[in-house]
């Protein structure tokens, strides 16, 4: 059994490919040891950004023996009349270094066929290897590519070296220009250089020796182990950003953290703007006090061990420029009249064909107006719109254009800085998140409902425009912005009919009644498709209860996402109680006899039998209560009650024929048990709950 | 070590490994890149290996002479060799040597950094060089200037002068730095930095600009039509710094920059094929 050592040796990948790369890489050689037939035991895998390692493990020198037939001329053409062979077949004899007296007869669908039946000894795995490896390489893809030798070959950054061993021993191949070796090299600063590996081991040994922590899981612990350290001694919490980190573990080979300070004066600017700067442009972490107040500290993660303290002294050096710039951009900012920023909005383009920023916030004034009167904060009303005005100001500022992911945050900054009220900069500042249906919960309802309106006039812009989503493609977030949408009702208790706010939001793009109903057509389903798809993935809620709730809703042309919440919710909690089975039985006793019925008129006055007239009156009576209770988002008190007619619709099913001959006593019966429907379905539609055995759980 | 000191030093270490040696371009350029040194010598298949001095301006860049890092005018030394020698980045890391840069207590990171001059209608892929937090290069594997595709492919090196100096010379603020012989930066460029940042940011006047600027794309377009292709390219220049002028200013609105960038990707790409198959003449470079 053979092992093969693989290192792909490149200049510096960029960081947030790394990981990728190296699982194309594996899966790359899976499949073509399968396509080749070649066993292994084992593939490992770990990757820096310079360089690529696979390491497979319990090769055969050869692959499985196995019984091969090779097809020679058909009979009639390989032997004359006689029964001597014919050119042809003295050819194929020839060409595959047989003897003629291997050559025996073959059955086929097409006839008798001369030929060899052979076992195959199989072929030499290091042969395969030597082919299959370059296939591998020119099978990645990336995201983008380059081009650096007569090769052309197009691939990520340069390849540098290419080690190859089959058990031990250098194997021969090229790939864009390189040749393989049985070389391979460590830190690109403090390693010996080149070396030649003798074995896996060897190399492991090597590459520790040489300032390299080859794998990906030990760079980590190393880094958050030193994070830990620095932490007790500032007395402080670094604040971990998580695509940091891992920009960290893909740009060092041997990760360091380290430390600095600045200058405190610094810490006068918002720590919004700080952080900023620091992640976004110095790839440095942020440090808090216990109290949450940011230290004038930084944390980051060299390449080599910072004895000599340069690393630190020169990040300490590049971090007072970078605070320099933030207070230039802050000051600069800081002299303009922010109100009046928003005339020049009118030259600022929100979208190609959906006018400017100014408009746009144009807009967001009856849109906000609507909002808050649908969500009774008529409080909130003159701050908001004040925010609609200027939210979009900030776009103008030197901030925001150095720094997009700013952009809100700024305008919400600027706005504290004059004293404007609370409710006017917080609704600003947070406009822009959260980011989708996960994510932090706003502080602000203010920003909540500023947020809602800027999104939905996005999407409804954008959809009438004719932007479409389909598969994986929404360049413009749209998914996005109405994922968000959800969350902020849900999380704020919003308890409106969100179709309103659709039909002002597309009325602002289209004036035509058939372009508009097309337009709230999509909305609606693209709002149905959403709830439901978060309702299931992110808040778990089972299939079954997400459809039940969901069928039907809406069917008044409302749109109430925190009503179709709220009874996702009781729903939920009912299918773990026992009285789930009941109201399950009940409603597709229901549907089965009213489906395919139309709709008729219900008139008390046909009401013949005795049981009918029962139900009718428990109804009648019970209506109002339940009612009540669905209106109030009381679920569970509704459905008990409605339960407690079960004993009568059940002895009016028992008792009475709906299915009569007389037309208008039918339909009459019908009509009776759709209204009684009609009053269930408002909960949910509790026929499509599937049943769950005893003790199991879906 | 002087600001002087390092490009003599890079000069050197360059000349000696087979540069010939340029000078800077006379008319204003926003980086190393846009010199004909570069932007001719990368097409066509000739080799070439190329390093000079160049100061480049960034009005937007402008500090009022107040930042310890930033100005709107500073130097790069810009190195190209033309085809892609297999050791650049050993090499890159010898002239730091040469230059007294001990690498190996030195954090230095080849850190992703595509650069792109969507008006030069060029692009490369490469990083940034950060040492110790500090860019000091961009080093970049050209793949297209003028919107043609480059065979063979150059690597770019563009050393900051000024990030570099600091860093040699272990200082917080650039106008602090030694130019050479005991003039320093502050003496020569406060006063250019303060004049120029407040022309840039305030007092550059936008409509005689836009004026300049339309009156600088027909020139161009003029020459380019004419075969005359270099004096065209200095034109695209003038538009380019007029341009980066009306941005400094504000002035420029999303739907016009992408309008004028066009206007000068356009130019560039004529000029470049002109270069490359002169009419009636032999191919060039």
């Amino acid at each position: 059994m053979g092992d093969l050592l693989f290192e792909l040796g490149v200049e510096e990948v960029p960081a947030h490919s790394v990981a990728d790369i190296l699982v194309q890489l594996r899966n790359q050689f899976h499949a073509k040891l399968s396509q080749y037939l070649v066993p292994y035991r084992d593939i490992d895998k770990a990757a820096t950004h310079r360089r690529f390692m696979i390491y497979i493990t319990g090769i055969p020198d050869r692959t499985q023996p196995r019984p091969e037939t090779i097809l020679g001329p058909a009979k009639r053409s390989a032997l004359d009349e006689r029964g001597h062979p014919t050119l042809a077949l003295k050819k194929f004899v020839q060409f595959n270094k047989v003897k003629m007296n291997e050559v025996v007869e073959i059955q086929t669908p097409k006839g008798l066929y001369m030929g060899i039946e052979r076992i195959n000894e199989g072929e030499k795995s290091d042969q395969i290897m030597r082919s299959i490896i370059p296939e591998i390489l020119a099978a990645i893809t990336f995201p983008k590519t380059m081009i650096w030798n007569d090769s052309r070959v197009p691939f990520i950054r340069p390849i540098r070296h290419l080690l190859v061993l089959f058990n031990n021993r250098p194997l021969e191949i090229e790939f864009a220009g390189v040749k393989s070796s049985n070389r391979s090299t460590g830190h690109l600063l403090l390693s010996d250089g080149y070396f030649e590996v003798k074995s896996f081991k060897d190399y492991i040994q090597y590459l520790n020796k040489n300032f390299v922590v080859l794998k990906e899981n030990e760079r980590r612990q190393k880094i958050l182990a030193d994070v830990h350290d620095i932490e007790e001694d500032l007395d402080g919490r670094v604040a971990i950003d998580e695509p940091l980190l891992e920009y960290y573990i893909y740009s060092n080979e041997y990760p360091v953290v380290f430390n600095g300070r600045f200058n405190v004066k610094y810490l006068t600017l918002p720590p919004e703007v700080i952080s900023t700067f620091m992640i976004q442009e110095k790839k440095l972490m942020p440090v808090f006090a216990a109290d949450g107040k940011m230290l004038n500290a930084f944390v980051g993660v060299s390449s080599i061990p910072d004895e000599n303290n340069k690393v630190r002294q020169g990040n300490e050096r590049v971090i007072q420029a970078t605070f320099e710039d933030a207070q230039f951009f802050w000051d600069m900012d800081g002299k303009e009249d922010f109100f009046s920023l928003r005339q020049n909005l009118k030259n600022v383009m929100f979208q190609k064909d959906l006018g400017s920023y100014y408009e746009k916030s144009e807009r967001l004034l009856s849109l906000i107006e609507l909002l808050v009167r649908e969500t009774g904060n008529d409080a909130l009303l003159d701050p908001l719109l004040k925010a609609a005005s200027h939210c979009k100001n900030d776009l103008l500022t030197r901030m925001v254009r150095e720094f997009p992911s700013l952009q809100g945050i700024i305008g919400g900054l600027y706005l504290k800085e004059r004293n404007e009220p609370e409710a006017v900069w917080k609704a600003i500042y947070g406009h822009y998140q959260p980011k989708g249906f996960v994510g932090e919960k706003l502080d602000d309802l203010g920003s909540g409902l500023l947020s809602i309106c800027d999104r939905i006039d996005s999407i409804a812009g954008l959809i009438s425009r004719g932007i479409k989503i389909t598969g994986s493609k929404d360049p413009y977030g749209i998914r996005r912005d109405a994922n968000a949408i959800i969350k902020i009702v849900i999380d704020f208790r919003l308890n409106f009919n969100l179709q309103t706010l659709i039909d002002v939001a597309a009325a602002n793009f289209s004036k035509k009644d058939a372009e508009l109903k097309k337009i709230r057509l999509t909305l609606g389903d693209l709002f149905h498709v959403r709830i439901e798809n978060n309702f299931r993935e992110i808040l778990k809620f089972r299939y079954d209860v997400v459809q039940a709730v969901m069928s039907g809703s809406g069917s008044d042309g409302s749109l109430n996402v925190y009503e179709i919440f709220l009874r996702a919710e009781a729903v939920a909690n009912m299918v773990e109680s026992p009285h789930i089975d009941a109201l399950m039985a009940l409603h597709r006793r229901l549907k089965n006899i009213i489906k395919d019925a139309g709709s008729h008129p219900f008139s008390e006055s046909l009401l013949q039998d005795k049981e009918e007239k029962i139900l009718f009156d428990v109804f009648r009576e019970s209506k109002e209560r339940i009612g009540d209770h669905i209106r109030q988002h009381e679920y569970l008190l509704a459905s008990s009650d409605f339960l407690e007619m079960k004993q009568v619709i059940d002895q009016f099913f028992d008792k009475v024929l709906v299915m009569v001959k007389d037309d208008d006593l039918r339909c009459n019966r019908l009509a009776l048990l759709q209204r009684i429907d009609e009053l269930l379905s408002q909960i949910a539609n509790f026929s499509i709950i599937v049943e769950i055995n005893s003790g199991g759980k879906s | 070590m002087s600001l002087q000191a390092v490009v003599l030093k890079l000069q050197e270490f360059w000349a000696e490994r087979g540069c010939y040696i340029s000078s800077g371009y006379d008319t204003e350029v926003g980086a190393g890149t846009m010199t004909p040194d570069t932007f001719f010598r990368v097409l066509g298949p000739k080799p070439y290996k190329v390093a000079y001095w160049q100061p480049s301006r960034r009005p937007d860049d402008g500090r009022y002479a107040q930042n310890p890092n930033r100005v709107q005018k500073h130097n790069q030394f810009q190195v190209i060799l033309k085809p892609i020698p297999s050791d650049g980045q050993l090499l890159y890391l010898d002239s730091l040597i040469y230059l007294g840069v001990d690498v190996r207590i030195h954090d230095i990171k080849f850190d992703e950094d595509n650069w792109a001059s969507p008006s030069l209608g060029a692009w490369g892929v490469g990083w940034q060089v950060m040492c110790d937090g500090v860019e000091i290069t961009q080093f970049t594997y050209f793949q297209q200037a003028g919107g043609i595709e480059l065979n063979p492919n150059s690597l770019e090196i563009t050393y900051g002068i000024e990030r570099l100096a600091m860093f040699l010379d272990s200082r917080n603020n650039l106008f602090e730095l030694e130019w050479g012989n005991q003039i320093s930066y502050a003496e020569l460029k406060t006063e250019e930095e303060r004049q120029f940042s407040i022309y840039n940011f305030e007092f550059a006047d936008i409509e005689s600009l836009r004026r300049l600027f339309s009156h600088y794309q027909k020139e161009a377009e003029r020459l380019v039509t004419g075969g005359l292709y270099l004096p065209a390219f200095d034109y695209v220049l003038k538009c380019s710094h007029t341009f980066n002028i009306l941005d400094a200013r504000k002035a420029i609105s999303v739907a016009e920059r992408t309008n004028l960038m066009a206007v000068m990707r356009g130019l560039s790409h004529r000029i470049a094929e002109k270069y490359v198959q002169p009419a009636g003449g032999k191919a060039n470079g």
